[in-house]
């Protein structure tokens, strides 16, 4: 089953966290942290796979991913292969390019409610539910255009002086 | 910097309207973006919470800013810090009948909330009525929360709903109910035993995307319980099959792969299924090398797939010729540039090895340059692969290779793993005792601390016990040379403390033993040793102790015992330790010196360390004392039954019984008898002088007590040693310990010395084998340069470095048992296999080619068949082969004729071999071009991603942009926002 899903940027700040089995708040951070320092220490041009078992127990492992900024990972034991989770980050990503119409890290931190919303779609109860992004874009349309319909909110259209992280 | 700032301002307007939040929560967001150091950013973040605080407790929020509290509540948590006081707001949201808000707070709740937290209580029944709502996006964001918060006590408030739902017409409903459902099934399987049936009913279901979900839950239930499920590898096959031939709507292909997910999930299922049956097997064969057949190895998910076929060929029975073409798509991977693909390669080798050792051996040099790779992920990997392949005639490359290995990571938890994994392979293919204490000094030196500390106590009863039954002499020389490797080691600075441990022992047992040291010389190392490591009780302990043995083992061979003044003043040191232990090893030196050498001999018989000891439990031997001291006044022992509620301190008279009450007064047990007694002589002794009647035992214990440390080894480690300690403690210490302790012991003792005669002959006969071979194959040491340079390089680099560190004489022959192999190998593809099993009738073999090998039990060695054609004499290894093969020549038949019959589908086997194999050529060319296309994207976005400043990372996303790198591949744009 898969574990967990995190993605943070490159200065190790958590962007999303979602994890299967429950972790406490204190014990998450750990892991954060734990998991950027290895993703730091890697190579470049080396596998997309490393061996966590130190932090989750047995045969966990994980693999991640750099898009611009954003680290993906996903963290998952022997009943995953690996390649194929590497496959499903892509969709996953594929997805939220579809979504929020080129996505960047902005979209995913401001958002992130919705970017859980597509995860669900996706995962749930760390087993693989869906893998068409196509399908996904489809159900979270869906979800979105019943959310607008029951409420509107307002928008605050300008953050001056962002300085792009 | 300005410029910078420019730009990220023109992001953020450009951004289509601001990512709909307010402006508060961007500026959050914005100011923790903007932060230098944790701290300020913990300001930033305590600020917001007491802004959230307030603003949620205020009951006059409108809802859609109480969601945005939320949203922002689950930021702050996600940074790490405690948003607790907010839970209840976000229960509250999941009773909202408006979509948004719901979902909002059942978002918030999985993620707050672990499933036994209290408020969930307050949750169940709003996840009840969502169940039941007719809106079907309700039901899913219900049963998302379901899968999340429901633990074993509520399961049964939804269990029926969501057995329900397995019908609901909607399959993305279905989908996420089977999930529910197998999500109870984890948590409390008891609780939904009755409904598995539910999953075999919805692997039919109308939508393949709920079949698909179907397989995950099937999967754990299989893992489980194979055996139950043995009826379903029909309906799996058919459904690979169907999958396979495109049946599935479109929708469901991936990069032009029909349905990879499910290929693998179904994969993954036959796989367990097949695992040791022939019979399902056969079912698979066909589907299995159809997919390996059309796999499409240009993307990512079709090397996937194929990977996981190769999985599933290894699980199941043996086909000759799946397994070649997985050998095939094996050497596919490895020769990839993708480091993915290589980890897969190694990974996969690793599976298949055990099935066909000589797999591994064709790949030699792709698996030793992984092992050189930089990438940590995939040397650990082919570390992993070697520790499955290790065999008595590798084990010294593959263990130094580990060692040196383990030297140099930092990580613990693996350096351990590594560490009893080199313990592991070094105990059980051992060549010579040398080697062995080595190696094991080695894993001290490096990893001491990290390992059981029952392989230190291995370690010492094997010297102690020695290899050979027989062969006292053999024995000797393990035990000088032990003492000779830890002479010379002793010296170095921080050792491990449970190496010290071994090396006192060691030295303190056998260090005078071949009298090539003088007493004073072994003792005065084992002062230095103690003073060294003055805070490290145990060690002074050990230390101590072996002192003692020394002065005792001289005083018994009838001289005199000169005690150093250092280890003198050692002891005198130890006189006066805070610590009872030492302190009363001490007090036993000190009397062990002062007694004639008939007592010592008693007392501490020469290397008697692994001899049982019988006890005496009912403890008969003090009846006399006890007399004694009643007759003088003393009050009759009083059972715990008995005392039970007293307020025994006050009570006490007579220690010998009544300190064993409570171990907080073990020390007056101690210091009491000292005034009574002669005066130099501790008490101890002086009982166990008094207790001539049943000398053997006690002597033997005493050893034992003085040879294993207290309390802080662990009872994990608990070995014999230890457990005789416990005999003797039980007179001393606590009460709770006397009666399991001697029959553990007792219990213990053969089974170990099982053990170790097991190893014996083996290591023996290996080291046998191995001699007489070598004399053999001296002969035709020289073979072509080029392909000893390929030999030495299966395990090359390391037969380097050892031609360095052990006698050379040693390492030559065996490199040339793998040239010699190498040739064997190269001359046919067929020659080894048809050479080593001469008796079987050739034209089968031949007809089969290599796949024959393939079923070769993974026990057999095929260095050993190759030394056993070079040397008839060598009558052990020949007639393992001999053996080996004999049992095996009806498997093959067997197997031939299985494949025959799994074959009936394709005709003409070979003929179909030949053609996938050409194909697969052509699709390994595909995938290497492809490999180097895909791999310089990434490697460009990591390169670039390291670059340390803004501007970098702009001009990087540019490249990237322009070289199309995107997730899609069709939208070049993905992070033109970021980067404008």
């Amino acid at each position: 089953m898969i574990r967990g899903v995190i993605v943070m940027n490159d200065r190790g700040k958590p962007r999303l966290v979602k994890f299967y089995e429950f972790q406490p708040a204190e014990k998450q951070q750990e892991l954060i942290r734990s998991i950027y320092r290895v993703l730091c220490s890697r190579a470049e041009n080396v596998s997309n796979f490393v061996k966590v078992d130190s932090l989750f127990g047995q045969d966990v492992r994980l693999v991640y991913k750099t898009f611009a900024t954003l680290y993906f990972v996903f963290i998952f034991d022997s009943s995953e292969n690996e390649l194929a989770m590497l496959d499903l980050m892509q969709v996953f990503v594929e997805t939220l390019d579809k979504v929020f119409s080129n996505v960047c890290e902005l979209d995913v931190v401001f958002n992130f409610n919705k970017v859980h919303t597509i995860l669900e779609e996706f995962i749930l109860g760390g087993q693989v539910l869906e893998t068409n992004s196509s399908e996904v874009v489809k159900t979270v349309e869906e979800i979105l255009k019943m959310e607008r319909a029951a409420n509107s909110i307002k928008v605050v259209p300008s953050i001056p002086g962002w300085q792009g992280r | 910097m300005e410029q910078l700032k420019t730009i990220g301002r023109e992001l953020a307007m450009g951004s289509q309207g601001g990512f709909g939040q307010s402006k508060e929560f961007l500026d959050l967001i914005k100011s923790i973006g903007e932060t230098r150091s944790k701290n300020e950013e913990d300001r930033i973040v305590l600020r917001e919470i007491e802004t959230l605080k307030t603003r949620l407790a205020n009951p006059n929020t409108p809802k859609f800013k109480l969601k945005e509290y939320l949203i922002r509540l689950l930021y702050v948590e996600m940074l790490g810090h405690d948003a607790s006081f907010g839970y209840i707001y976000a229960v509250k949201m999941t009773h909202d009948e408006n979509l948004l808000f719901k979902r909002t707070g059942y978002l918030a709740v999985t993620l707050f909330l672990n499933e036994d937290h209290d408020l969930i209580i307050l949750i169940v029944n709003t996840i009840q009525k969502d169940l039941r709502s007719d809106n079907y996006l309700v039901v899913c964001a219900a049963l998302n929360a379901v899968c999340r918060l429901i633990n074993e006590e509520t399961i049964p408030a939804v269990l029926p709903q969501v057995v329900e739902l397995l019908g609901h017409q909607k399959e993305a409903v279905r989908k996420k109910a089977v999930m529910a459902l197998h999500r109870f099934y984890q948590r409390a399987p008891g609780s939904v035993s009755h409904l598995i049936s539910n999953f075999r009913k919805r692997l039919s279901d109308s939508d393949p995307g709920v079949m698909g979900a179907t397989l995950c839950p099937l999967f754990d239930l299989i893992t489980t319980d194979v055996n139950a499920y043995k009826d379903l590898v029909i309906s799996f096959v058919n459904i690979l099959k169907q999958v396979v031939e495109r049946r599935l709507p479109k929708s469901f292909d991936y990069r032009q792969m029909p349905a990879p997910f499910i290929q693998i999930k179904l994969l993954k299922i036959l796989g367990l299924l097949g695992n040791g049956d022939k019979k399902a097997s056969e079912h698979m064969y066909t589907i299995v090398g159809d997919i390996m057949r059309k796999f499409d190895s240009t993307s990512n998910i079709g090397n996937a797939v194929l990977y996981e076929c190769i999985c599933c060929i290894s699980s199941i029975h043996p086909n000759p010729k799946l397994l070649e073409a997985a050998a095939d798509a094996i050497s596919k991977f490895l020769k990839s540039d993708s480091h993915n693909m290589k980890y897969l390669g190694i990974d996969a080798l690793g599976r298949l090895t055990k099935i066909s050792p000589e797999i591994a051996e064709q790949h030699q040099l792709a698996v030793i340059d992984c092992l050189e790779d930089p990438d940590d992920t995939l040397k650990r990997k082919t570390f992993e692969l070697l520790y499955k392949m290790t065999k008595s005639s590798n084990v010294e490359v593959i263990v130094n290779r580990m060692i040196d290995y383990m030297i140099n990571i930092n990580d613990n938890h693996y350096k351990t793993e590594i560490a009893s994994r080199c313990i592991e392979l070094a105990e059980q293919f051992a060549p010579s005792n040398q080697w062995f204490i080595q190696t094991m000094n080695k894993v001290f030196e490096h990893a001491g601390d990290l390992v059981n500390a029952k392989v230190a106590h291995n370690l010492m009863r094997l010297i102690a016990e020695g290899f050979g039954e027989d062969d006292d002499t053999a024995d000797s020389q393990l035990r000088s040379s032990a003492v000779e490797s830890y002479l010379h080691i002793i010296g170095e600075p921080k050792l491990p403390s449970a190496f010290l441990q071994v090396i006192c022992w060691i030295l303190g047992e056998y260090g005078t033993a071949d009298g090539k040291y003088s007493a004073s010389y072994i003792s005065g190392r084992l002062c230095d040793v103690a003073e060294a490591h003055s805070t490290d009780d145990i060690v002074k302990a050990y230390a101590v102790t072996a002192l003692g043995k020394i002065y005792s083992f001289e005083i018994a061979a009838g001289r005199k015992a000169e005690v150093l003044p250092e280890c003198e003043s050692l002891i005198e040191e130890l006189l006066a330790s805070h610590s009872t232990d030492l302190q009363q090893r001490a007090y036993e030196v000190q009397a062990i010196v002062g007694l004639d050498a008939h007592a010592v001999e008693n007392i501490m018989p020469m290397d008697a360390s692994c001899e049982d000891i019988e006890i005496d439990k009912s403890l008969s031997f003090l009846n006399g004392y006890i007399q004694q001291a009643i007759e003088k006044g003393a009050q009759p022992y009083v059972s715990e039954s008995e005392r039970s509620g007293m307020s025994n301190i006050s009570n006490f008279k007579s220690q010998e019984q009544h300190e064993s009450l409570m171990h907080s007064l073990r020390f007056e047990a101690y210091e009491l008898p000292k005034s009574s007694m002669a005066p130099h002589v501790p008490p101890v002794l002086a009982s166990s002088t008094e207790l001539v009647p049943v000398p053997n035992p006690y002597n033997h214990t005493e050893v034992h007590y003085s040879a294993t440390p207290m309390p802080s080894v662990s009872n994990a480690g608990s070995s014999e040693l230890k457990l005789r300690l416990d005999g003797v403690q039980k007179k001393w210490g606590r009460p709770s310990y006397s009666s399991p302790a001697p029959s553990t012991s007792n219990n213990d003792a053969p089974k170990i010395q099982n053990g170790t005669t097991q190893r014996d002959s083996v290591g023996s006969a290996n080291s046998k084998a191995r001699d007489v071979s070598y004399d053999s194959r001296k002969p035709q040491v020289e073979i072509s340069p080029e392909k000893q340079k390929l030999a030495a390089s299966l395990f090359g680099g390391p037969s380097k470095s050892d031609r360095r560190q052990s006698s050379s004489s040693q390492k030559v022959p065996k490199n040339n048992s793998h040239s010699a192999n190498k040739s064997h190998v190269e001359k046919t593809a067929t020659s080894d296999t048809v050479a080593v099993k001469t008796s079987q009738p050739p034209q089968d073999l031949l007809d089969l080619g290599e796949p024959t090998g393939t079923s070769i039990p993974p026990s057999l060695d095929p260095f050993k068949q190759l030394e056993g054609l070079l040397d008839l004499t060598q009558d052990s290894t020949t007639l393992n082969t001999g053996g080996g093969s004999g049992t095996d020549a009806p498997d093959i038949m067997s197997l031939y004729a299985d494949m025959s019959l799994s074959g009936q589908g394709n005709e003409n086997p070979l003929s179909t071999g030949n053609d996938s194999a050409s194909l697969l050529s052509g699709f390994s060319d595909a995938a290497n071009r492809n490999g180097h296309g895909v791999n310089t994207v990434p490697q460009l976005t990591q390169q670039l991603s390291k670059g340390q400043n803004h501007k970098d990372s702009l001009e990087k996303d540019a490249l990237v942009r322009q070289m199309g790198v995107t997730p899609s591949g069709q939208n070049p744009n993905l992070f033109k926002d970021l980067l404008g």
